[in-house]
């Protein structure tokens, strides 16, 4: 039987400002998640912050015999905020994993990644699993990543471990392409497009439409993991709400902790 | 295991804790986290006739000790209930009760009519907190009148078991309840969402697409204690209590205070398995309190 499950705080740090990283010894059929998938984490015992709050899955690994689970978080409101005040060895709920998957590619194919600031987080694990199911680099993975200023590109190192290429874009040009990450996208995409590319995005929503707006033209699949609010995160709540092109003229609700959080782009109704 | 059983107007089910329609979906979404079967009834999401696809998102939004939602009634409709989600419930041994809704009552009428028929379900719970689109969109259960139409119509057209879901948005809730029990409803169940809203200060728009939504949680339970303990001394038929039931403790004050059963909603939403460990509680308290049946707990409040 599935439940709510305790996972102890192996570690809570703040990588910068409101970024933070939290690691939970989790039991050991978390091994089975996979990228894309996210948890509901909520501090027990409380009623303000009251529901429990989705967030992807950043890595996955073994710590002696203990399966552990990181979750890279941004303090985006009292939830959060209540997460980052968390201390080593406090407890936390664990429902999980849930949600739908990325799908993952056979090897020849092309890994594109596009992130977007804490959208970093499921691309990352993606990006670790690929690395474990090709162990000898015979895939290839690029990354793009954009962030606000250098300071705020989040999990940068570790993606220059686990991706082949990774490109930056910074909004003030501290540091990389002074701009916008998809323009970069864009600009890279034209001159060499690569009919064999997977893409896989993660990131705001105008980061994630802007991308579903240059793919129109190009051929290539894309699979994007969108965040919403929940409440139960097991599709029962009907809160999470996404809504889907089912064809030119009407529209479709589908639920982001059930059919989702990943979607293939051309699905979802950016507007 | 004390003795729980509890007798909804007809409706006899092994224990008191039932879920709450719209926070259990068509109840397999829980069969991963929890033994059905161990449930007193399934009370599956609101159907209406036709399929609704609900509102636009955002739908929800968490508010101090609950949340707000204005999902819109989103269901599948009466026909793919009975044809893909009660099959599956059919084959559990624990009753399933069916919401049902509608903007007329003619609609009210139909759904509880195709569900009698279908075989499978073993209670109505009517929800009455819709607008009536017939007469200019007041709220069914607002209005002592249309609520004591649509119950009896109902009543009409079904052998089952009829419950009727009280909102608590009016001045006096016991006058709703003498009405719908005078109209023949064999139980009613009460508190439904309290209407609320909350304001995003930075964008000045509200949270929810819908502008207004129904609050739920541990925010209104004191609220709806209040109102089944007034409702429970004013009508003889037997009150289902609910409103921000989150643990034993909670579904026990209801007992106390009137209810002859409860049901489990948003609680749901934050532990799939609250229904187990409520039931589990109850059962400690009874054995640590030397209560052999719970219908002893009902109304037992010493005042």
């Amino acid at each position: 039987m599935k439940t709510v499950t305790t996972g102890k705080i192996l570690f809570n740090r703040q990588l910068f400002k409101e970024y933070h990283l939290m690691g939970l010894k989790v039991p050991a059929y978390f091994q089975e998640s996979l990228p894309g998938q996210f948890v509901m984490l909520r501090v027990p015992g409380r009623n303000f912050p009251f529901l429990g709050r989705p967030l992807s899955i950043y890595s996955l690994y073994m710590h002696q015999t203990d399966s552990v689970i990181e979750i890279l978080y941004r303090i985006a409101g009292k939830g959060t905020d209540l997460f980052a005040h968390m201390k080593k060895d406090d407890d936390v709920s664990v429902l999980g994993p849930l949600g739908r998957a990325f799908d993952v590619q056979a090897e020849g194919k092309h890994i594109i990644l596009v992130a977007g600031g804490v959208g970093v987080a499921p691309l990352s694990f993606l990006a670790e699993h690929y690395g474990r199911l090709f162990p000898d680099d015979t895939l290839h993975i690029s990354c793009y990543l954009g962030a606000k200023s250098s300071d705020t590109l989040i999990g940068l190192e570790r993606l220059e471990h686990l991706c082949s290429h990774v490109k930056i874009s910074t909004d003030d040009g501290s540091a990389g392409y002074h701009g916008l990450i998809t323009d970069l996208f864009d600009r890279d995409f034209l001159s060499s497009p690569h009919e064999d590319a997977f893409i896989y995005a993660c990131g705001p929503h105008q980061m994630m439409k802007s991308l579903a707006h240059i793919l129109e033209r190009h051929p290539c699949e894309c699979q994007v993991s969108v965040e919403e609010r929940m409440a139960c995160g097991i599709g029962t709540c009907l809160g999470c709400t996404v809504v889907i092109k089912s064809d030119k003229t009407k529209q479709k609700f589908v639920r982001a902790c059930k059919e989702g959080p990943v979607f293939d782009i051309k699905a979802i109704d950016w507007d | 295991m004390k003795n729980m059983t509890v007798d909804i107007g007809g409706l006899v089910i092994k224990n008191p804790v039932m879920t709450a329609s719209g926070t259990f979906g068509y109840g397999e979404e829980y069969a991963p986290y929890l033994d059905l079967e161990r449930l007193g009834a399934i009370i599956v999401k609101g159907l209406s006739l036709k399929p609704k696809a609900g509102n636009y998102p955002p739908r929800i939004i968490e508010t101090p000790s609950g949340m707000l939602n204005a999902i819109g009634l989103e269901n599948v409709g009466v026909e793919s209930f009975i044809k893909e989600k009660l099959p599956p419930l059919k084959e559990l041994a624990v009753p399933i009760i069916a919401n049902i809704f509608g903007e007329t009552v003619e609609d009210y009428m139909k759904v509880a009519e195709i569900l009698s028929e279908a075989g499978g379900v073993s209670g109505l719970e009517i929800n009455i907190s819709c607008p009536n689109i017939k007469k200019g969109g007041i709220d069914f259960g607002t209005d002592p009148d249309l609520a004591f139409e649509v119950t009896r119509s109902v009543k009409k057209v079904t052998h089952l078991p009829v419950i009727a879901k009280l909102t608590p948005n009016v001045t006096d809730i016991t006058l709703i309840a003498k009405s719908v029990v005078d109209a023949g409803a064999d139980a009613v169940s009460l508190i439904n969402t309290l209407k609320g809203m909350s304001v995003d200060i930075v964008k000045r728009i509200p949270h929810l697409k819908n502008i207004t939504g129904g609050l739920s949680g541990p925010a209104v339970k004191p609220v709806a204690l209040r109102m089944v303990w007034e409702v429970a001394r004013s009508i003889s038929a037997p009150v289902i209590g609910l409103g921000g039931i989150m643990n034993a403790e909670d579904a026990l004050e209801f007992l106390i205070a009137g209810a002859t059963a409860v049901q489990v909603g948003t609680a749901n939403f934050i532990d799939p398995g609250a229904t187990m460990n409520i039931l589990d509680g109850i059962d400690r308290y009874m054995e640590e309190k030397g209560i052999d049946n719970i219908t002893d707990l009902t109304g037992s409040l010493r005042t």
